[in-house]
C-alpha cells in the first residue's frame, strides 16, 4: 500500500529528533561560550532520549513509504532502538573520557548524531539507493570521529585508514548494487528480489558478493576486518564503544533483511560463504586477541570474535537462526560497549592505562565495577548465567538443528579460547595485587569513575537478567523478524 | 513440600545464594560476623537438605518432589528440578561438606573473608543445583555456576601457584563442557526437549551412530570433570594450590558431578553408545585405578598424594557404572558417598598439619602421633576408610564394585584389585611416615592436638564413615530402584539371562 510523502514522515519522527538534536547541538558548541562542548553533548543525549520515547510510540508499519525506498517495520525498529542504546552508552562514556583528557572536541557529539541518523535509516532502506546514500551517512561523520584527535599520530592514522578502506569498501558495495541494477531493471529490493532469483546465476553471484564486502567490511568480518584493530585502537575509547557497536548493528541489519528480500533466491550460496565466514572471523579473532598486550587492541580482536558468532547465524539462516542473531546483536552491543567502557574505569594522574595492569586488585578498591566486569567477561565468553551464553546457545542450537554441527562445534570451542584472554582482565581484578609503588616513588593517585562503574552495572544488571529470562527479548526479536 | 513457601528443591538450590546476599550487605571489615552468618546458612542448609528425608519414598525409583515452571518458552527450556535417590544422597553430601568446609575455613581463610563466603555460598548453589536440575538446559547452566566460584577460591586463596592451577582448571573444565553443551543441543535436536524424564521415557530413538558423537560430546565434558585418564593433569595443581575447603570440595563433590553426569545423561540418554563404549570405559578406568595408585605412592607432597589417589578412587567409581552391573553401579553411587566422606577427611586431616606448620612435604614429618593423640586416631580411621577395611565405608563400595564385575571379566576384577592393594600400600606408608617414628624435626615438638572445633569437623565424617561400614543399607536403599532403573535401561540383557 503507497501513502503520500506528508504522511510517511509521521514514520521518521524519531530521524527528525535526531537530526533537530545534532543541529541544537551544533549550535550549541559553536555559540554558547562556557560550557558550550559539554552543552552540545547534553543537547545529544536529551536528543537521543528523545528519539528513543519517540521511536517506542513509533508503530510498526508495514506499508512501503517513501514509494519503496524506506519501510519501518518492526524489524526495522528493533535495530534502531539497538543503535540508540549504543549511541547513548558511547555519549555518557565519552564525557568520562574528555573529563580525564581534559580537551572536548564539541563536534564529536554532533556527529555521533548525524551518523545515528544514518544507521537508523540505514536499517529502514529497501532500496539500493537509498542503503548507499543512508550506509554514506553514516560513514562519513565515523571517519572523522574515529580522527578526531587530528593532532594525536595513533588517532589521525585511524581516521585516515578507516576512511580509506572504508571509501574503497562502499565503492566496492556500489558496483553490487550496479549489477543488481543491471541484471534486474530495479533498486528497490521487493522488485529486485524476484528479478534476481531467474536472473543469471552468476552475475547474480558476483553482484551479491561485492553487495556483501561492504557490509563485510563494516560488520568487520574476516577477511575484511584489517581496519578494525588499528582504527579500535587508535580512535578515542568512546568513540571506539560508538564505532564498534552500532555501525555492525546497523550492518547486520541491513544484511538480514537484503538477504531475506533480495539474495534470498541464493541461500545456499550464501550459506558456504557466510560459513567460512564465520569460521575465520571466530578463529582469527580469537586466536588474534590470545597475543594482544594492549588490553585495547584485545578487546578489538575479541569484538571482531564476537561478530563471528552473529556469522554463524547468518550462516545457518532459517527462522530460530535469525532470531538468534537479532538476539544476540542487542547482548553484542551491550557486551562490547561495556567492554571498551572498563578501560575508562580507572585513569592514574589524568591518564588511561590500556593495559589489565591499571584493573590489577580492582575488587578491593571498586568491588561493584570488579563484580560488574566479571559478569561482562562471563557473558563475552559465554557462561551462563549470562545473556552471552543464551545468545550463544541460540545460535549454535539453530546451527545443530539445521545439521550444521561443525559450525556449533567451532563455535563453542571458541567460546572456550576466548576464556583465556578474557579472563586476563578477571585474573588481574579479583587474584592479583595492586603493583607496589615504584622505588622511591609513590604511587600515582588513581580516580575510579562513579560514571563508568554505574554504566558497567546496568550493562551487567541486563546481562544477567537477560541471562535469566531470554524470553523477554528473544520474543521481540522473533516478533521483529515477522515484520520483514 | 515447602519451606516458608518455597518448595523445597527451590529453597535447597537458592537457600545459600540468599545467604550470599547478606553477607553481600556486610561490611566487609566485620570478618566475624561474616563467617559466623556463613556458618549459620551452611549448617541451616544441611538441615534443609535433611528434611527431603522425610518426604522422599525410597520405594520409587522415580523422580520425586518435581517442580516444573516454564523457563525459556521459544526453545522449550524449564525450571525443572527433581530428587530421586542418586541425587539425594549426593545432595546431602553436597551440603554436609560444604558446611563442614564452612567450619575448617574459621582459622585457615584469614584474607578477604566477604569475597571468600560470597563464592563458597555461590558455588554450594551451583553444586546443588547440577544434581537437582532434570533439564538439561539448566542443568548446564548450574554446571558452569560451578566453575566460576572455584576459579577464584582456587585463585585467591590457594598456594603458591595458584595463578597457574586456577586457570588450568577453568580452561580443562570449560572446554569440556562447551563440547557437553553441543552433546546437550543435539540431543535437543532428536528429542525436541530439555526434559530428562520425558527422555528417558522416549526411549532410545537416536540412531547408534549419533549417540556414539553424543557421548563422545559428554565424555568431553565428564571425563575431565571425573577426571578419568587422560584428562586428569588438572586435578594435582588444582588439588595442591587450593586452600583446603576447596579440595574438600573440590574432591569431595565436584569430582562426583562428572560420574553423576555418566550416570544420569549419558548412561539412560545414550544406552546403545554406553553399551558400545563401556569396554573402553572400563579400561580407562582401570588404567586410572593401577596410575593413580602408583604415582600415589612416588609423592612426596601430601596433599598431592590424596589428589592422585581420587584419580585412583574415581576410577573404582567408572569401573563401577560401566560394568553396567546393578551391583556394580550401586557400588559406584556409594563410592562416591564413600570418597566424599574419606578424601574430604583426609584433605582436612592435612589441611590441620598445614595450618599449622605451613608445609605439606611427609619428609618435614615424623612421630606425630606421640604429640597430636585424638589426630592420630582420625587420620587412622580415615586412612583405613580410604583403604577400604571392612568395617569402615570404602570396603562397601570397593567390595560391591568388585562382585559386580567379577561376573563380567575376572581379569578386570584382578586388574581393580592391584588398585587395593597399591592403595592399601601408599596410604600406610603415608601414615606410617607422618605418625610413626621418633620426632626428627624439631619443629613438631610443639605441636598441638585437634581443638573442639577441629573435631568437630571431623566428626559427622567419621560417623558417616562407620555408619556406612556396618549398616548400609539405609544408604543402599535409597539408591537401589533408581540404579536399578538406570542400568535396565542400558543393559537389559543382564536382567534377562540369569548368569
Amino acid at each position: 500500500m503507497m501513502s503520500t510523502a506528508g504522511s510517511d514522515l509521521g514514520h521518521l519522527v524519531p530521524e527528525m529528533v535526531l537530526l533537530a538534536a545534532a543541529v541544537a547541538s551544533m549550535f550549541v558548541h559553536l555559540f554558547v561560550k562556557k560550557r558550550g562542548r559539554r552543552g552540545a553533548g547534553y543537547v545529544a543525549l536529551a536528543g537521543i532520549a528523545a528519539a528513543g520515547l519517540a521511536l517506542v510510540l513509533t508503530p510498526p508499519s508495514t506499508d512501503a513509504l517513501f514509494g519503496g525506498h524506506l519501510a519501518v517495520d518492526s524489524f526495522a525498529l528493533f535495530f534502531k532502538a539497538a543503535v540508540l542504546a549504543a549511541g547513548a552508552l558511547a555519549i555518557v562514556l565519552a564525557f568520562r573520557f574528555f573529563d580525564v583528557e581534559k580537551s572536548e572536541p564539541g563536534e564529536v557529539y554532533y556527529l555521533m548524531l548525524l551518523s545515528i541518523v544514518g544507521m537508523t535509516a540505514a536499517v529502514s532502506a529497501t532500496d539500493m539507493v537509498t542503503t548507499y546514500v543512508t550506509f554514506e551517512l553514516f560513514a562519513i561523520p565515523s571517519y572523522v570521529l574515529a580522527g578526531i584527535f587530528k593532532k594525536e599520530r595513533r588517532s589521525a592514522e585511524a581516521g585516515i585508514k578507516y576512511f580509506f578502506l572504508g571509501t574503497l569498501s562502499s565503492a566496492v558495495m556500489l558496483l553490487g548494487m550496479a549489477l543488481v541494477f543491471g541484471l534486474t531493471g530495479s533498486t528497490g529490493y521487493a522488485e529486485a528480489g524476484p528479478a534476481l532469483a531467474g536472473a543469471n546465476g552468476l552475475a547474480a553471484l558476483v553482484a551479491m558478493s561485492l553487495f556483501f564486502v561492504g557490509l563485510f567490511f563494516k560488520a568487520a568480518f574476516v577477511p575484511f576486518h584489517m581496519w578494525a584493530p588499528d582504527v579500535y585502537e587508535g580512535a578515542p575509547t568512546p568513540l571506539v564503544i560508538f564505532l564498534s557497536t552500532a555501525p555492525k548493528a546497523a550492518a547486520i541489519a541491513v544484511l538480514v533483511r537484503a538477504m531475506t528480500v533480495v539474495f534470498g533466491g541464493y541461500a545456499m550460496e550464501w550459506g558456504t560463504l557466510l560459513q567460512a565466514v564465520a569460521l575465520a572471523t571466530m578463529f582469527w579473532g580469537n586466536l588474534a586477541a590470545l597475543t594482544q598486550k594492549s588490553l585495547k587492541r584485545m578487546l578489538a580482536y575479541s569484538s571482531i570474535a564476537q561478530a563471528g558468532y552473529l556469522a554463524i547465524g547468518l550462516a545457518v539462516w532459517g527462522e530460530p537462526a535469525r532470531m538468534a542473531v537479532l538476539f544476540y546483536v542487542v547482548v553484542y552491543v551491550v557486551m562490547n560497549a561495556a567492554a571498551f567502557g572498563l578501560i575508562l574505569l580507572v585513569d592514574r594522574e589524568g591518564r588511561f592505562d590500556e593495559s589489565v595492569d591499571s584493573l590489577r586488585g580492582l575488587v578491593r578498591r571498586a568491588p561493584i565495577a570488579a563484580a560488574s566486569i566479571l559478569v561482562v567477561l562471563l557473558a563475552l565468553v559465554g557462561i551462563p548465567p549470562t545473556a552471552g551464553f543464551m545468545g550463544k546457545y541460540f545460535l549454535f542450537t539453530a546451527a545443530v538443528e539445521k545439521g550444521m554441527v561443525l559450525l556449533a562445534v567451532a563455535g563453542a570451542l571458541n567460546s572456550a579460547i576466548s576464556l583465556f584472554y578474557y579472563f586476563r582482565i578477571g585474573r588481574a581484578m579479583f587474584l592479583e595485587e595492586l603493583a607496589p609503588p615504584p622505588e622511591g616513588g609513590r604511587r600515582p593517585a588513581e580516580n575510579v569513575s562513579g560514571t563508568v562503574t554505574a554504566v558497567l552495572a546496568v550493562c551487567a544488571a541486563l546481562l544477567l537478567f537477560l541471562g535469566l529470562l531470554p524470553s523477554l527479548l528473544a520474543s521481540r526479536a522473533a516478533a521483529a523478524l515477522l515484520g520483514l | 513440600m515447602n519451606i516458608l513457601g518455597i518448595p523445597i528443591l527451590t529453597f535447597v538450590t537458592f537457600f545459600p545464594v540468599a545467604g550470599m546476599v547478606v553477607i553481600l550487605f556486610l561490611p566487609g571489615s566485620r570478618g566475624k560476623a561474616i563467617k559466623i552468618v556463613a556458618n549459620i546458612v551452611t549448617g541451616l542448609e544441611f538441615g534443609a537438605t535433611l528434611l527431603l528425608l522425610i518426604r522422599f519414598d525410597a520405594g520409587s525409583g522415580d523422580m520425586q518432589l518435581v517442580e516444573r515452571l516454564p523457563w525459556i518458552k521459544a526453545i522449550g527450556a524449564q525450571y525443572l528440578l527433581g530428587v530421586d535417590g542418586i541425587s539425594l544422597l549426593l545432595v546431602l553430601l553436597t551440603s554436609l561438606l560444604t558446611f563442614i568446609a564452612t567450619l575448617s575455613s574459621w582459622q585457615a581463610v584469614q584474607r578477604r573473608l566477604k569475597e571468600y563466603y560470597v563464592f563458597l555460598l555461590l558455588l554450594e548453589t551451583g553444586m546443588i543445583g547440577v544434581f537437582l536440575a532434570l533439564d538439561l538446559l539448566l542443568f548446564y547452566v548450574f554446571w558452569e555456576v560451578v566453575l566460576v566460584p572455584m576459579y577464584f577460591l582456587i585463585g585467591i586463596w590457594g598456594g603458591e601457584r595458584r595463578l597457574y592451577a586456577a586457570i588450568k582448571f577453568f580452561l580443562y573444565t570449560l572446554f569440556g563442557s562447551v563440547a557437553m553443551l553441543v552433546g546437550i543441543l543435539v540431543l535437543r535436536s532428536q528429542h525436541q526437549t530439555f526434559d530428562w524424564m520425558a527422555m528417558v521415557a522416549a526411549g532410545s530413538v537416536i540412531p547408534a551412530v549419533l549417540q556414539g558423537w553424543v557421548f563422545l560430546a559428554f565424555f568431553l565434558g565428564f571425563a575431565i570433570k571425573v577426571p578419568m585418564f587422560p584428562f586428569h593433569t588438572w586435578l594435582p595443581d588444582a588439588h595442591v594450590e587450593a586452600p583446603t575447603a576447596g579440595s574438600v570440595i573440590l574432591a569431595g563433590v565436584l569430582l562426583k558431578m562428572g560420574a553423576y553426569g555418566f550416570l544420569r545423561f549419558s548412561m539412560p540418554l545414550l544406552p546403545a553408545a554406553a553399551r558400545r563404549y563401556a569396554p573402553a570405559m572400563v579400561v580407562l578406568a582401570l588404567v586410572a585405578i593401577v596410575y593413580g595408585a602408583l604415582v600415589s605412592l612416588m609423592q612426596k607432597d601430601m596433599k598431592k598424594l590424596i589428589a592422585y589417589s581420587s584419580v585412583s578412587h574415581m576410577g573404582f567409581v567408572m569401573l563401577g557404572l560401566f560394568v553396567l552391573t546393578p551391583m556394580a553401579a550401586k557400588g559406584a553411587v556409594l563410592q562416591m558417598i564413600n570418597h566424599g566422606v574419606s578424601t574430604g577427611a583426609l584433605f582436612l586431616i592435612v589441611g590441620v598439619l598445614y595450618e599449622r606448620r605451613h608445609t605439606r612435604l611427609i619428609t618435614e614429618f615424623g612421630g606425630l602421633s606421640s604429640r597430636m593423640p585424638v589426630y592420630a586416631a582420625v587420620f587412622l580411621i580415615m586412612t583405613m576408610s580410604s583403604i577400604g577395611l571392612p568395617g569402615l565405608n570404602g570396603f562397601i563400595g570397593e567390595f560391591m564394585i568388585l562382585m559386580g564385575t567379577f561376573p563380567v571379566s575376572w581379569l578386570w576384577t584382578a586388574v581393580a584389585a592391584t588398585g587395593i592393594v597399591l592403595g592399601a600400600g601408599y596410604m600406610l606408608w603415608l601414615y606410617q611416615r607422618v605418625m610413626f617414628g621418633k620426632i626428627v624435626n624439631p619443629a613438631n615438638e610443639s605441636l598441638k592436638d585437634l581443638t573442639v572445633r577441629e573435631f568437630a569437623t571431623f566428626l559427622p565424617l567419621i560417623v558417616l564413615a562407620f555408619w556406612i561400614g556396618i549398616f548400609p543399607k539405609p544408604f543402599l536403599a535409597i539408591i537401589d530402584k533408581p540404579v536399578e532403573k538406570i542400568i535396565r535401561i542400558v543393559n537389559p540383557a543382564h536382567f534377562e539371562a540369569p548368569r
